[in-house]
């Protein structure tokens, strides 16, 4: 007995692209999305902007530019925290996950689908921060005291390091984003997610930055998601990092596959 | 034909009432009754003792501990400075006219001249217990930058009269000692003297040793940049001209003698210069001339008390932390939980004065914060401070303190404040953003996020982020004191906070009256 028209059977790349649709319906059509873009991507580049007006070269001549320039990193992050943490956690609390892995029963394909469609926005939100914060970098800066004559050329892509530390910043933001896809979906609850993914982001630091013992602090610099994946911001001073700016990022890349999988494990092992 | 009456129902129960007292009892009930939050609490206050010990546990004292003087009390003190003095027997007094102060920074010439006299340069009269470093003392004296002041034992100052000295307008200053007890005065003329201070010097011997005095701090160059931060300190020294001189209760055939006190005035020719600049030249050396009743005294270091860079128990009880954004979590939760079940819609049928709500709510999670960062505070104070000891960090530098002092009040008293407080205002962002993550997200941004940036900026924009964002009531957990007259620097970086620590705590509590203020209107203004 054949019940026509009920179950479609779709191929492979028919139910990716599928999968990968519905995610991006739900993401797009919830005001909260757009205003996270929003908010990452001003907070980003207001707080940049901000810094490179403060910072004066006499004083501070040993700056590295580029990295002070993408500065605002620091905080848009949260935003872009919150954006992967509500993609997840709000479909607990609408219930609407029950809908969605009806839906798509092979519940790794809806994780990966959702990691994909975040990951993009992100991707394209953190693009436009970074671009604007190098633009505030090499407005305010000449004007600083950043000029020829302190050894400093104006910010731009055509310098090599500037480049990576620009894209890597980018990168870095999508691998937030994953990270605290991962948190979330393993804790499921937005408040309890969102603490412990801000908790493992700025305290860590904080706590790293303090203590009084040089192994531990270099411990913490080096495995810390927010410090080591910021090492990729380094174009300055690179033989006396903690870390070096890819394996920082790696380091950051690790905690978000692990934040992943975890989620991913338990969210084939629980009810929903 | 009867017909039954029909008496309507009315029920037993005393009609209820909508005091402020039940509010309280009803919003301590929605906390009491959900297990996950009273686990959550638990663990707060489990992980702000924890963390905290951890801390201590960690911190190692590798360098080796400068010398330093201790002073009565117990104080660790610098006490360096030129003394030309003679023995005083019993009482007596001593009295001086300054007419000039100046001073030499060594310094590399990018610092310009500006810095020449030093603020907390200090040249004066000294009556002092004896010459070891360290011995009671109390001191009239004319600064480089505070006008004249009255110090004793370190810790001890009274301002007297303000602005600087020249031959034009000269100081008098004046010490008086009566059995234990030393009297400074000041004038501006010789003739009309006012009392600055009197103080009681326990233990003074019969024979003291008074004179005049003169020293100068080094000039501390302090950076705080993106690349790192330093502080490099410039030997600097003072010269005080002093004339009319007399000394009553001096001890007959003596005369002035030179003494540098603690090494004081060995004078800092240790040039930094940058390669390829001129140097000026190295500074003069510690001494004093006499001549035709007429002395100049120069000199270098400190009479002040000793304070440490690092602060390592108010580092430590940075571990509260994990506890505060746990709490933050609470509190946010505690209001946007009644959004996300519809539960505010019957807490305000049975409480429509909405404002009232808000503030039981605010007294309840307050209250529940505060108790629980005081059990995790006070059980881990005492432990931190014994692993501290065991680690390196010793008296006179970092004194034993016990929970029962005020440092020790201040930091675990403030620690429980700061998290209640800082609960608090998560709520009132809860409240008005009716939303954990966003809610949860701006209040640790807020409080935690400042003290990232401020390690990142320049020292400046640094100090007033720790003025004007809630993160100044981290202050509370500063366990050094720090005096106005000693010039220290001071960088968030290290754990030192520009304002006073309940005045930061204050700035916080304003961010979270300011935050409930608004949203109690929005809260009155909205639809639930």
């Amino acid at each position: 007995m054949s019940w026509p028209g009920l179950v479609r059977w779709s191929s492979a790349p028919e139910a990716a692209r599928d999968a990968l649709h519905a995610e991006w319906t739900k993401l797009r059509t919830v005001p909260s999305t757009g205003w996270l873009l929003l908010s990452a991507i001003a907070l980003t580049v207001g707080v940049s902007a901000l810094t490179t007006a403060i910072v004066k070269c006499p004083a501070s001549c040993g700056a590295d530019t580029t990295k002070v320039s993408l500065t605002g990193i620091e905080l848009g992050q949260a935003a872009v925290a919150v954006l992967a943490v509500l993609a997840m956690s709000s479909e607990y609390s609408s219930s609407m996950i029950r809908v969605t892995l009806t839906a798509m029963p092979r519940r790794s394909a809806m994780l990966a689908a959702k990691a994909a469609i975040v990951t993009g926005v992100v991707l394209a939100a953190g693009a436009l921060a970074v671009l604007g914060s190098l633009l505030a970098g090499r407005l305010f800066l000449p004007g600083n005291g950043f000029t020829a004559a302190h050894g400093f050329l104006p910010l731009s892509l055509y310098h090599a390091p500037t480049v990576r530390a620009a894209a890597g910043s980018v990168l870095y933001l999508a691998l937030i984003a994953l990270f605290s896809l991962g948190v979330a979906t393993a804790l499921r609850d937005s408040g309890v997610a969102i603490t412990v993914v801000l908790g493992l982001l700025y305290v860590l630091p904080v706590i790293g930055g303090l203590i009084l013992n040089p192994h531990w602090e270099r411990r913490f610099q080096r495995y810390s998601p927010m410090n080591a994946g910021l090492a990729i911001q380094a174009t300055k001073g690179l033989g006396k990092l903690p870390i070096g700016p890819w394996e920082g990022l790696g380091v950051l890349a690790a905690w978000a596959l692990a934040a992943l999988l975890a989620g991913g494990l338990l969210l084939r092992l629980r009810d929903a | 034909m009867t017909t039954p009456v029909m008496t309507p129902y009315r029920s037993s129960q005393q009609p209820g009432r909508d005091g402020f007292a039940q509010l309280l009892r009803a919003e301590w009930t929605k906390f009491r009754t959900v297990r996950g939050w009273v686990i959550g609490m638990v663990a707060a206050a489990g992980l702000t003792a924890l963390a905290t010990v951890a801390l201590a546990g960690t911190a190692q004292n590798n360098n080796s501990l400068p010398s330093v003087a201790t002073g009565p009390g117990g104080v660790a003190a610098t006490d360096t400075f030129y003394f030309v003095h003679q023995p005083m027997a019993k009482d007596g007094s001593i009295t001086v006219r300054v007419t000039s102060l100046t001073g030499r920074v060594s310094e590399p010439p990018f610092l310009g001249g500006a810095h020449a006299v030093q603020p907390w340069a200090k040249a004066g009269i000294i009556i002092k217990a004896s010459t070891r470093p360290g011995s009671a003392y109390a001191a009239m004296m004319i600064t480089g930058g505070h006008g004249v002041r009255m110090q004793y034992d370190f810790t001890g100052d009274v301002a007297g009269l303000p602005g600087t000295v020249s031959a034009a307008s000269p100081r008098w200053l004046r010490l008086t000692r009566v059995g234990d007890e030393i009297t400074g005065y000041d004038s501006a003329d010789g003739t009309h003297w006012t009392k600055v201070g009197a103080v009681s010097l326990t233990g003074l011997p019969s024979t003291v040793q008074a004179g005049l005095f003169a020293t100068s701090p080094p000039y501390l160059l302090v950076r705080q940049t993106f690349a790192n931060d330093s502080g490099v300190g410039f030997g600097t020294v003072d010269r005080g001209a002093f004339d009319h001189v007399s000394l009553q209760g001096g001890s007959p055939g003596h005369a002035w003698s030179g003494a540098a006190i603690g090494g004081g005035g060995a004078s800092g020719s240790k040039l930094n210069c940058p390669p390829g600049q001129p140097c000026a030249g190295p500074l003069p050396p510690a001494g004093f001339t006499a001549s035709a009743g007429t002395f100049t005294v120069t000199g270098s270091g400190d009479i002040a008390p000793y304070v440490p860079i690092v602060d390592p128990l108010g580092v430590t009880f940075k571990g509260s932390l994990i506890g505060l954004i746990a709490m933050i979590a609470l509190g946010a939760l505690f209001i946007t939980s009644e959004y996300r079940r519809g539960m505010i819609r019957t807490t305000l049928t049975a409480s429509p004065r909405r404002g009232r709500v808000l503030v039981a709510k605010a007294i309840v999670m307050g209250s529940v914060t505060f108790a629980a960062g005081l059990a995790g505070a006070a059980v881990a104070f005492p432990i931190a401070e014994s692993k501290l000891r065991s680690n390196g960090w010793v008296k006179p530098i970092y004194p034993v303190m016990s929970l029962f002092s005020g440092i020790g009040l201040q930091v675990v008293v403030g620690t429980a404040a700061l998290l209640a407080v800082g609960a608090v205002l998560a709520l009132a962002i809860g409240a008005l953003l009716r939303r954990s993550a966003g809610a949860i997200t701006a209040a640790i941004v807020l409080l935690v996020f400042p003290l990232i940036l401020a390690t990142v900026l320049p020292m400046t924009p640094a100090q007033w982020l720790m003025r004007l964002t809630p993160a100044a009531a981290f202050g509370l957990q500063q366990a050094t004191v720090r005096y106005p007259q000693v010039s220290s620097g001071c960088l968030p970086y290290h754990g030192c906070y520009p304002l006073a620590p309940w005045y930061g705590f204050a700035v916080l509590c304003a961010w979270a009256v300011a935050g409930l203020g608004v949203a109690v209107y929005q809260l009155r203004r909205r639809d639930a």
